[in-house]
């Protein structure tokens, strides 16, 4: 009777220690599962930022598309002779500033084209003169506020303004 | 007295039974949340694979787009530059190469075809950006023609 009382309580203390370990084990496992999702979570949310800033440089694509003539070029602005939909002449222009890219109609500041989480590194415009009009290039490099890596991303592109054809 | 004891190793019998099937039924929920943590882990992880990947194809979208305009700059310059264009160029992760191969057009329709007679004219651009991508390599194409239309 003793000797099996003696026993059955060894064993309880096996089996316990074993489930403490795996319990241990198996929330270890979960904990770093729950930090690595909210990990993700952040990252996608920093790579959908960086995407918008891609639609930054479609933007300015394609008001270079359209344009017929460029009134002012420098290495960080660029100011475009274009119509506007009634057909009147406009100008507009893109200006890098700080960490925005400003983007004015006619002289008159209309707002940033960068959201307020992108930070823009870099913008350059570069004119190329080809022998049936003008072309240019542009350098777009971006950041997520949110980025704790600091991560660029670079967009290039380079247009023929289609008006001047 | 026998009955007695009988009676009490079943008690002890049953009392341990009753404790291992608590376990189990702990194990097999901790087993559940468990699996579907990790699941959750992994979709999330996917998630970030396919929206870097996403990144990826818009500034490949934009080098495309790029070595086309490039292509159609050369040609306005001058037709015979344009013709032997061949270039291959590393941006970043990105290879990019832009070839101008030679078309033929059919000699009775004029249309073109596969076999015919070179049209000397009329080139095909192909705009190719490559760049690894978790292991594999990512290709996007940009295929079209460019005629002589200056008369250079």
């Amino acid at each position: 009777m003793n000797k099996f009382t003696k026993n059955k309580k060894g064993y309880a203390i096996l089996e316990l220690l074993f489930y403490i370990s795996f319990f241990i084990l198996v929330s270890l496992v979960v904990i770093n599962a729950m930090i690595v999702m909210s990990q993700s979570f952040k990252e996608v949310t920093v790579l959908s930022e960086q995407l918008k800033s891609g639609a930054i440089m479609e933007r300015i694509s394609r008001e270079i598309k359209q344009a017929l003539s460029i009134n002012l070029i420098s290495s960080n602005s660029l100011k475009l002779n274009t119509k506007d939909d009634l057909d009147n002449d406009k100008t507009i222009e893109f200006s890098f500033s700080g960490t925005n890219i400003e983007f004015r109609e006619n002289d008159v500041l209309v707002g940033n084209l960068n959201t307020a989480n992108i930070i823009i590194s870099q913008l350059s415009f570069t004119e190329i003169t080809t022998a049936t009009g003008k072309a240019v290039k542009v350098f777009l490099a971006a950041k997520s506020k949110n980025d704790k890596y600091d991560r660029q991303i670079n967009f290039y592109n380079t247009i023929a303004l289609r008006g001047s054809y | 007295m026998i009955t007695f004891f009988y009676n009490k190793i079943n008690k002890t019998s049953l009392k341990v039974n009753q404790r291992g099937f608590m376990v189990i039924e702990i194990l097999i929920a901790i087993s559940i949340i468990t699996i579907s943590v990790l699941s959750a882990m992994a979709v999330s992880q996917k998630s970030i694979q396919v929206s870097r990947q996403a990144l990826h194809t818009t500034e490949a979208a934009f080098l495309l787009e790029e070595g086309a305009e490039n292509a159609r700059i050369a040609r306005d310059n001058l037709w015979s530059n344009f013709v032997s264009i061949n270039t291959i160029e590393q941006i970043g992760i990105y290879t990019r190469t832009v070839v101008a191969s030679s078309v033929n057009r059919d000699s009775t329709t004029s249309d073109i075809s596969v076999s015919g007679i070179d049209d000397p004219d009329t080139k095909l651009v192909t705009v190719t950006v490559a760049w690894p991508e978790g292991g594999t390599t990512i290709v996007k194409n940009l295929k079209f023609y460019l005629m002589n239309i200056f008369n250079e």
